[in-house]
């Protein structure tokens, strides 16, 4: 059956700021062109985020049509047996399903200062999802991997505009080989919806997102990293700190892979003007292929911390949700922040590592809020 | 005589429908600010983005000519005269100290 491709209804003139996207509702709409919609605080109050709240990123056009009958995959390159998968190939591996929280590599990007250009993303885009579907290992093996497959990059069906790069990556042979690493064909029980790469995508745990190509139809061993747009100058962060405003050297950059660690605030939200002198402060925390050890909560600027209770539902690359019960003195208003610490020894900093390009924003997140009781 | 199956009628369907709603789309994305070059940048920027893709920047002059010379060489038809006139439009209007863009919520369908 084919995905259908339905556009958003925009607003008529005078309605401007109303956007009908089907099965998206009250997600903030960033681009309604490419999409790219973000999930609100609100919805960080469930471990697995339902698909209809799970952030969409798209850097190009989502393919017009596509139809799991006539759907194919390649397999190629460093390989001795080429493959062409179609999706009932693909149901014969054995499945394995993998609980990760993704997360745009410019989640936050609109926390930076000076400002930087790219989609302006607050705290949502991620999400955390139960990713199902064939181990990329096991694919790589059928193909028969030889030695000289180093990389192994992913590209897939959307629709380039004009003459910008396409959009393909690579990750290296030792996590394509990690038997987490998976050609996702199901979210959260169900079939990949299209927004998030229907009929199949790659799932790369706890990396960023852009290293998971959605509407995947090839795969290609390669004997190197590629070095394409996306991979330089595209998604590098410094060797070294810059200052805010400095530009990127790319000969003295990296590669971003994994997620560093982070916690944001879902509720109170900022601004809120609150009732009681009691309340829960709520939230999530991830890092990436690292463990969350540790969330701090402090409701007086920065003063004091107290350890906020992590809450029971875990695995390894998805977040962990926490929350924190907080007593104030007095009424008036009161900054509310929170710091997380990973099994790396790694620890929210202060002040996000600047790039120009705003991505991995992990600074200490805060809300102000005003209490009138 | 060849009878088209259900997957090539639904792959039609959809294609006229997207093709179809296309130019809609286009009309309905809200309008950049007035200016006397903007029906050129809304041409240009809006061939493949949403104008809230552009109207959520908040950049420097200097930051906005690097953006317009990627665009051009990513594909933006602009007349060559007319770059530094999209820089002055964009940086005018889309200042770094501009308050950040409220963003809309996504409405599951049109209210009756």
């Amino acid at each position: 059956m084919a995905a259908a491709a339905f556009p958003p209804l925009l607003a008529s003139a005078g309605e401007q700021s109303e956007v009908y996207i089907p099965g998206e509702a009250g997600m903030i709409v960033r681009s309604a062109g490419f999409f790219d919609l973000e999930m609100p605080p609100e919805f960080f109050d469930s471990w697995i985020t339902p698909t209809p709240h799970f952030f969409v990123r798209n850097h190009m056009h989502e393919p017009t049509t596509l139809d799991r009958e006539t759907w194919r995959l390649s397999v190629s390159g460093e390989v001795e047996k080429p493959l062409h998968l179609n999706l009932a190939d693909l149901e014969k591996f054995q499945t394995r399903t993998v609980t990760n929280t993704l997360e745009c590599a410019g989640n936050g990007r609109g926390l930076y200062q000076p400002h930087v250009p790219g989609v302006q993303w607050q705290k949502g885009a991620v999400g955390t999802a139960r990713f199902s579907g064939p181990r990329l290992r096991d694919i790589l093996q059928r193909a028969g991997l030889t030695v000289s497959g180093k990389h192994v990059m992913f590209q897939g069906l959307d629709e380039v505009p004009g003459k910008v790069p396409p959009f393909l990556r690579s990750i290296p042979i030792e996590k394509a080989m990690d038997g987490d690493t998976l050609v996702a064909t199901h979210m959260n029980g169900s079939a990949l919806e299209k927004h998030h790469g229907f009929p199949a995508r790659a799932l790369v745990p706890g990396w960023i997102g852009a290293a998971s190509c959605k509407w995947l139809s090839e795969i290609k061993v390669l004997d190197k990293e590629f070095d394409g747009n996306f991979m330089k100058p595209g998604y590098r962060m410094p060797n070294h700190p810059l200052k805010p405003g400095e530009p990127l050297n790319v000969d003295d950059s990296h590669v971003i892979t994994s997620l560093n660690v982070k916690s944001v605030i879902a509720s109170p939200t900022d601004g809120s003007i609150l009732d009681s002198r009691t309340f829960k402060v709520r939230g999530a925390a991830w890092a990436g292929e690292a463990e969350i050890v540790k969330v701090e909560i402090s409701s007086d600027g920065g003063t004091s911390w107290q350890a906020a209770r992590l809450h029971r539902d875990e695995a390894k690359y998805a977040w962990r949700l926490w929350s924190h019960q907080v007593k104030v003195p007095e009424a008036g208003e009161y900054t509310i922040r929170a710091r997380a610490v990973d099994s790396q020894g790694r620890a929210q900093p202060q002040e996000p590592e600047w790039n120009p390009s705003g991505y991995l924003y992990n600074a200490i997140d805060q809300v102000t809020i005003h209490v009138r009781a | 005589m060849y009878e088209p199956n259900g997957c090539f009628l639904r792959a039609v369907f959809v294609t006229v429908l997207s093709v179809g709603l296309l130019p809609l789309l286009r009309a309905q994305s809200p309008q950049l600010p007035p200016g006397a070059i903007e029906p050129k940048v809304s041409a240009a920027c809006t061939e493949c983005h949403e104008s809230r893709i552009i109207s959520q920047q908040r950049l420097t002059k200097a930051a906005w000519g690097k953006e317009v010379d990627k665009m051009i060489k990513w594909g933006a038809v602009v007349d060559s005269g007319d770059r530094d006139a999209f820089v002055e439009y964009l940086s005018t209007n889309f200042p770094s100290d501009k308050a950040p863009e409220v963003m809309p919520r996504a409405l599951a369908a049109k209210k009756h």
